[in-house]
């Protein structure tokens, strides 16, 4: 066997077994080291060469991409997983007739579409969706991204929460948790736009928060704009929004007007 | 394999963000690979990749990998000014050998930047920063260019970016040194714009030159007279004469006549006064010549005075001297009389004497259908009369009509005999004695008219135009003597032009006191006169004619002023011709005058000193006032002057002026169809004829006479077989000299048309660049001063001097001509001399219908041709053919066999000929009309017994003999000086005898049957 490919595969037994023991610092440390290993292999892409041993590095390159977007999930690294995520389709879309397909594939997919989903990148989580084949869509990880968005689309809210429990796998859990995140933030939205004021009660009902306090931090972080007295959350509404300015229709009418009687003298 | 790509750039630009320098160096090396396919994607990352390139810390490798792409992307969206600064951080990554679009035009652009950079650094004289990098880059380029050959890139790109180390290196290392610098040389000379920089490159030029183990003479001393450096040629020109090779010696006497074809009078005369003289006699050479110099100007009465050629001196002293002494005294001589003009003057007007085919008939037509009594007509058709043989001396038309001449009086006499020295021009030995009897005879009133006098001293200005040596003291003494306005007016112009260019300090001070006598006529012509005299030397004098110009006008305003500030302004621009940038105050000084006069001669300084550059800067200004300017003289003046700034481009000439031919206003179409006249002169231009049609029939009566004229200049030597509207346009002359309600604008630009139509005995052209590109200075000046004759008729004679003969003169080592042929590779109908008009009958000549040229009249005259062509075959002996006849036959001989062996049956061909069709070629004995549309068809046989020192198709040919020991044929004969001298070798003992016989009315020998050497 290769002596490089042989380093690979020790330092990703070894990356695999900090990841187990949940040692996620010596994984970041063995996983930039085995990028760096990787760069060595001609046959991954953008190159695709057809050395010897291509089928094997390509499958252990789709590896240990594939556990540096798990891993990226366990850091709750957003940056990182979009860099290792991206890194990892050429592995999904190009090499596809030179690898058997990866367990891991839809999983990875679909996490992607629910990273997608929580920071409301909606263009690009369709177009992620009308690249994948009709058959990969039944697939539950895909399937539970693509209903969540749904969901998420109607407004249909609480459906979106409770689906924190069906969650496909346990990685999901992290996006769940800022999916949920990100409903808030759309509720209180509209909310603002809504209503005048809403008693906290409601707001907290509204929400989703299981109790006054946390409603209290949340609206100290997120919204200092809103003021909460006499039990009532009340929105600062920019009332003064200018009225409609009025369509200066008479005028108008006058000048073609007398437009029409210029040109008329002219000719 | 297919599927073997990547479908995405994504994952390498994700890559980029990762922390590890060597991921992002991973990541930026193939994104390079890739960048072609996806810089789409890419470009939405560019930030990144720029910072990359910006990071200090980051290795400089990859900085410049990350410049390279971000360079890239920047071409692929077009931003290519930020593309290049890119692409110069990317140091040695840009590699300018890479065969890509991105690469190619990143070069150009990198190029161009470099090159205006480089220009303006020294155009405007300050510090410029280059960016060094930038400079690498180009050095970069250069070199690839050398190092793979391409050596005309390499000294385009040297030259445009002002290098000229790097020009030099590219013309050494090429691998055809010679074809190399020929070529550069053009280059110079049709895309350097700046004088200056043209010359530095020219000095290079010459440098490397002399560097080569076997210098190709001719083209060092076109740069060095382009240079202006005597001294280079004459030491040249020494060394040829010196050497023991006849080779070289023929060699020097070709240089010599090609420098003579530039027309560059001062330089060729301190040229000649460098030459040293040989080493044992330098004295009695020095003698010798001076005698022959101060006889001229001593015996002013004397008819013989130029008789004695330079040939003389030299057989005296050959005698006593050794032997090489002796060949290069002989061979001084010889060019001497080259370099003076003398030798390449005489042998033109032989062959326009033995050629002229000139029509009497037409003149005769215009005669009787012009009115009597209308001056201007009839002293249009002396002019035509003189243009129609300018330089053939056969006055014919004079003689027989005496009794008609007389009837012009006052100026018209003036032209009339002023016609002479048209007729005669060049007849530099007989000049004087043919003007004898009109000349003013020893003091003032010696009987003749005073406008015959003038007439006959600016006829002999013309006769001796730019060579002046022998004339100029006579002419000198007239001026003096004489206060008579009309003899003053003629000495002046001739003054002018036979001291043309050579800004005499004494002569410039008589014809100066002339200009202060404030008289209108003589002014005139005494401002034109200094203009002649200072022609190219952009001295102080011209702002003195300014001012004297603006001291004068105020006082007088009277019509004939205007003529004679015109003149004095026409001179002011005279003396600037083709300083280009130099003479650029005057001009500004000008143009902004509030005198239009002032502001008309200003376009004419522009017309002159960026003469032939076709200048963007000039030609902006000039249009600038071609459509604003207040004053009409101006207006039109700007248009006409566009026509000498782009005469050595005249395809651009009918683009650029087509609109201003459509004006409204009649002067700027009288000028735009003169533009089209003068730039497109001879070239029978097809677009120049288009847009001069209409103009031929225009309402206003000047802008036909314009046109018609331009018409003819555009038409002169086109044969009606290339382009049919020569036929027609012959016509539509005639018709309008015959028509008796035409007007007399119109009808004197027909007559003046039918001159230069047929100018010269039909065998000149109007050519205004030598054939080595250079600017024919005589031609331009006589042409800006004949454009004058919108205000004064009498300089019409001016354009004699635009005339070039069209033929091909071989000469041996003696400078005479043997008989000697080659072949016109062209059907022979394509260059003929336009077919002679018919006999009219008898007396019914008014009511000629105007349908001359009918086919019966063909028919008729091609068999009349044949039966003469027949009698001169059976004349021949057996072996023998007529030269025509020979050429057609064998045309179809070899065309059958698809060969060019030259054998052929000759009583076959005799037999078969009148059934024949046209052939494909013919042969042409030396000295033989080679118009310019034919040259390119010219060849030589390859069997011959001459081989031309130089390879051309036209102009004078030294030709090295192969077979030294036979006798040879000489061809042309002294023709107009003497009866035909039998063909010897000592022809030169006997020609300074014979010389003053002349036989004006003797008939030009047949051409004589030769034996085909096979």
């Amino acid at each position: 066997m290769d002596p490089q490919l042989t380093e690979v595969s020790q330092q990703l037994e070894r990356f695999k077994a900090a990841f187990v023991r949940k040692d996620y610092n010596t994984c970041s440390d063995l996983l930039s080291r085995l990028k760096v290993l990787l760069t060595k292999f001609t046959s991954l892409p953008p190159l695709f060469e057809n050395t010897p041993n291509a089928a094997q590095e390509l499958a252990i390159a789709r590896d240990i991409y594939e556990h540096a977007v798990v891993l990226s999930v366990k850091t709750e690294d957003q940056d990182a997983f979009e860099r290792d995520f991206f890194q990892l389709k050429p592995y999904y879309v190009d090499a596809r007739n030179r690898l058997p397909p990866s367990p891991q594939e839809n999983l990875i997919l679909g996490l992607n579409l629910l990273r997608l989903l929580v920071q409301n990148r909606i263009a690009e989580f369709h177009t992620e969706l009308e690249l994948l084949s009709s058959a990969t869509l039944d697939n539950p990880c895909i399937k539970h991204a693509v209903e969540l968005e749904q969901s998420f689309m109607e407004g249909a809210y609480n459906r979106v929460l409770s689906a924190r429990q069906t969650a496909p796998d346990a990685t999901y859990v992290y996006f769940m948790d800022l999916l949920a995140k990100t409903i808030r933030d759309e509720i209180a939205g509209c909310s603002e736009k809504a209503y005048d004021y809403v008693s906290i009660s409601d707001a907290r009902q509204m929400l989703l928060f299981s109790s006054d306090q946390e409603l209290l931090t949340y609206v100290n972080e997120e919204h200092p704009e809103w003021e909460v007295k006499d039990g009532f959350v009340v929105f600062q509404k920019a009332k003064e929004t200018a009225p409609c300015k009025e369509i200066p229709s008479l005028q108008l009418i006058n000048q073609t007007l007398s437009y029409a009687r210029e040109l008329e003298r002219i000719v | 394999m297919a599927a073997a790509m990547v479908s995405s750039a994504g994952g390498l630009l994700a890559m980029l963000n990762e922390p590890q320098p060597t991921l992002k160096h991973h990541a930026l090396s193939h994104l390079n690979n890739l960048v072609d396919r996806f810089w789409p994607e890419i470009s939405t990352s560019v930030p990144i990749i720029e910072s990359l390139y910006e990071d200090e810390e980051f290795d400089l490798h990859q900085r410049q990998l990350a410049a390279l792409l971000v360079s890239k992307v920047f071409y692929y969206l077009g931003e290519l000014n930020d593309s290049l600064s890119y692409a110069l951080g990317a140091g040695a990554f840009f590699d300018v050998s890479e065969d890509t679009d991105y690469v190619h035009t990143l070069l150009a652009k990198a190029i161009d930047e470099y090159a205006s950079l480089r220009s303006k650094a020294v155009e405007s004289s300050e510090m410029v920063d280059i960016d060094p990098r930038l400079e690498a880059i180009v050095e970069r380029m250069l070199g690839k260019c050398i190092t793979d050959g391409k050596y005309q890139q390499a000294m385009g790109i040297a030259l445009e970016c002002r290098r000229l180390d790097k020009l030099e290196e590219a013309i050494t290392k090429s691998d055809n040194v010679e074809g190399t610098l020929t070529y550069c040389i053009n280059v110079s000379h049709s895309f350097v714009n700046r004088r200056e920089y043209r010359h530095e490159v020219l000095s290079l030029l010459v440098e490397v030159y002399q560097k080569l183990p076997s210098p190709d003479y001719l083209s060092i001393c076109q740069c060095l007279m382009f240079l202006d450096e005597p001294q280079g040629v004459a030491t040249i020109l020494e060394k040829l004469l010196r050497s023991d090779s006849k080779d070289d010696a023929l060699l020097a006497l070709q240089i010599s006549f090609d420098l003579v074809e530039n027309e560059h009078q001062a330089f060729l005369l301190s040229v000649r006064d460098r030459l040293p003289a040989p080493k044992t006699r330098p004295v009695e050479v020095a003698q010798a010549v001076e005698t022959t110099a101060t006889t001229n100007e001593n015996l002013s009465g004397d008819v013989q005075m130029a008789d004695d050629t330079p040939v003389t001196p030299a057989q005296t002293i050959v005698h006593e001297t050794d032997p090489v002494d002796a060949t290069y005294a002989e061979r001084l001589t010889k060019i001497k009389g080259i370099l003076s003009g003398e030798t390449s003057i005489q042998l033109t007007l032989q062959f326009l004497y033995s050629h002229n085919k000139s029509d009497l008939l037409i003149l005769k037509t215009i005669k009787q259908s012009v009115e009597m009594r209308n001056s201007v007509c009839h002293s249009a058709t002396i002019y035509a009369n003189a243009i129609m043989h300018a330089g053939t001396t056969v006055d014919t038309f004079l003689r027989e009509n005496l009794d008609w001449l007389s009837r012009a009086t006052n100026w018209a006499k003036f032209s009339a005999t002023a016609g002479l020295g048209v007729i005669h021009r060049g007849h530099l030995q007989q000049g004087r004695s043919l003007m004898a009897p009109y000349l003013p005879q020893g003091g003032a009133g010696g009987g003749g008219s005073p406008y015959s006098e003038g007439g006959a001293l600016y006829a002999l200005g013309l006769i001796h135009a730019n060579h002046g040596e022998g004339i100029k003291q006579f002419l000198r003494d007239s001026l003096r003597s004489t206060n008579v306005e009309v003899i003053q007016h003629g000495a002046c112009l001739g003054l002018g032009l036979s001291a043309l260019g050579t800004a005499d300090e004494e002569i410039y001070d008589d014809v100066k006191s002339v200009l202060y006598t404030d008289s209108a006529v003589a002014g005139e012509a005494a401002g034109i006169s200094m203009g002649l005299l200072l022609v190219g030397t952009a001295t102080e004098k011209a702002s003195e004619m300014l001012a004297y110009a603006h001291e004068t006008q105020h006082e007088k305003i009277i019509s004939s002023w205007y003529v004679f500030l015109g003149g004095l302004a026409l001179g002011i621009a005279l003396t600037v011709y083709g300083r280009e940038e130099g003479a650029d105050t005057l001009i500004e000084q000008m143009t902004r005058d509030q005198d239009p006069i002032i502001r008309y001669g200003g376009m004419y300084a522009l017309a002159l000193a960026y003469c032939g550059t076709a200048n963007n800067k000039a030609i902006r200004q000039l249009l600038h006032f071609a459509v604003s300017d207040v004053s009409d003289d101006v207006r039109r003046t700007a248009v006409l002057a566009l026509g000498f700034v782009l005469y050595s481009d005249p395809e651009q000439t009918p683009r650029i002026v087509s609109l201003l031919s459509e004006s409204y206003n009649p002067h700027v179409r009288y000028g735009a169809a003169l533009a089209v006249g003068i730039s497109c002169a001879g070239t029978g231009l097809s677009e120049a004829i288009s847009l001069l049609e209409p103009l031929t029939s225009d309402v206003v009566d000047f802008v036909r006479q314009g046109a018609l004229i331009a018409m003819a200049m555009v038409m002169v030597q086109i044969s009606e077989a290339s382009d049919s509207r020569v036929g027609t346009f012959r016509r539509q002359l005639e018709k309008i000299i015959l028509d008796k309600h035409e007007d007399t604008m119109s009808k004197m630009g027909a007559i003046l048309a039918s001159g230069i139509l047929d100018a010269g005995g039909r065998n000149v052209t109007i050519r205004l660049l030598s054939k080595t590109k250079h600017d024919k200075v005589t031609a331009v000046i006589g042409l800006a001063v004949f454009s004058q004759f919108w205000y004064w008729y009498p300089l019409i004679y001016f354009i004699s001097l635009a005339f070039s003969p069209t033929a091909f003169i071989g000469l041996n080592y003696d400078l005479k001509v043997p008989k000697f042929e080659f072949m016109s590779h062209a059907k022979p109908s394509l260059f003929e001399y336009p077919k002679p008009t018919t006999v009219p009958t008898s007396n019914t000549a008014a009511k000629l219908p105007t349908a001359v040229l009918s086919t019966s009249v063909k028919a008729k005259a091609r068999a009349k041709k044949e039966a003469e062509q027949k009698a001169n075959a059976e004349k021949a002996s057996g072996a023998e053919k007529s030269v025509s006849e020979s050429g057609s036959g064998k045309g179809k001989e070899s065309a059958d066999k698809e060969g060019d062996s030259m054998q052929v049956d000759s009583t076959a061909t005799v037999e078969k000929k009148a059934a024949e069709p046209e052939a494909a070629f013919e042969i042409l004995v030396n000295p033989a009309r080679v118009v310019p549309a034919q040259e390119k068809y010219i060849k030589l046989l390859e069997d011959s017994r001459y081989v031309p020192v130089k390879v051309a198709p036209s102009g004078f040919v030294l030709l090295k003999d192969l077979r030294e020991h036979e006798p040879e044929v000489l061809s042309l004969t002294d023709a107009p000086t003497s009866t035909a001298s039998p063909a010897t070798g000592a022809a030169s003992a006997t020609q300074g005898t014979t010389a003053s016989a002349m036989a004006v009315d003797d008939e030009p020998q047949p051409p004589q049957a030769f034996e085909y050497a096979s």
